[in-house]
């Protein structure tokens, strides 16, 4: 389970406390800069470029796009999900 | 700990506060704490006739949770002040997570 | 290492620091969406808006046809609290990085 932390991130300022080290941080790290779904609880999808996240799963993502049933809805440039909403985030393979 | 202080600055102000249930309670606050529970005295309510059972209700006690929006005096906000404490209050919120 | 600037984003909440004293589009629970302009906000997203419009979407059925009707009803707030709790997404303007 020694998951690699991408150097790059953890060198970055000392906001990398030592409490976020673990499995889920670690894949979060991973996902940031890389195209990610967020599904919420009440089922609309957001899929867009994953900017940062932090413990209570609140997520800011750019060029985000809003899908209600598979349906294109919306775009937004930068937006923030509140994490209480989130019900899964899920990376996706580069294009 | 923004807003306990802002709405103690708002005392004896007339707010109106709508709840979650679409109930809309226009009153007097009279305290407030940490929770944002709100206490209103000498209040009214909109479409009263849908809600009869609150005409005899003069004061009141909501509890924060229960709250969606307040309408606010927009005259009483001071909203370059509130932007500073906002901002000073999310460095704040930093310090201490890193520590 | 860096000093931190005040402009970087290291957490989600940084996106909304930076837009105190911009308009923000709020996506509500209950089919509702605020557009107005941000004043204060705190951990748990309660914030306090000005010059709000909100626009509250809702479905109504046709008795006889059985079709679904969907209503935008709009109004106009001066200052508003809006409790975090019933936030779902915040979206700022356009940002030039």
């Amino acid at each position: 389970m020694s998951a690699v932390a991408p150097s790059t991130t953890s060198a970055s300022g000392g906001a990398a406390t030592s409490n976020n080290n673990n499995a889920q941080f670690n894949f979060f790290k991973m996902c940031i800069g890389r195209p990610v779904v967020v599904k919420l609880n009440n089922g609309v999808e957001y899929r867009g470029i994953l900017e940062v996240v932090d413990g209570n799963m609140n997520i800011v993502m750019e060029q985000t796009e809003e899908y209600l049933n598979g349906q294109l809805k919306t775009k937004y440039g930068d937006c923030f999900l509140r994490g209480n909403n989130v019900l899964y985030i899920s990376a996706q393979s580069k294009k | 700990m923004l807003f306990y202080s802002f709405y103690k600055t708002l005392v004896g102000k007339e707010i109106t506060v709508e709840l979650k249930n679409d109930l809309a309670i226009t009153g007097y606050l009279q305290s407030v704490d940490q929770f944002l529970n709100i206490k209103l005295r000498d209040i009214r309510v909109e479409e009263e006739q849908k809600y009869p059972y609150m005409l005899s209700v003069k004061n009141c006690f909501i509890r924060g949770s229960v709250v969606r929006y307040v309408h606010l005096p927009a005259d009483d906000v001071d909203v370059d002040t509130l932007q500073d404490h906002a901002r000073l209050e999310a460095r704040e919120q930093k310090k201490a997570q890193q520590q | 290492m860096e000093k931190r600037d005040e402009g970087t984003i290291e957490e989600p909440l940084d996106l909304i620091r930076l837009s105190l004293d911009e308009r923000i589009f709020v996506k509500m629970r209950q089919d509702r969406e605020l557009r107005g302009k941000l004043h204060a906000y705190d951990q748990h997203l309660n914030m306090i808006l000005s010059d709000v419009e909100e626009t509250i979407r809702v479905v109504e059925k046709d008795e006889e046809t059985d079709e679904e009707i969907v209503k935008s009803i709009k109004r106009k707030i001066k200052m508003l609290f809006v409790r975090g709790d019933g936030v779902i997404l915040i979206s700022p303007p356009l940002r030039s990085n």
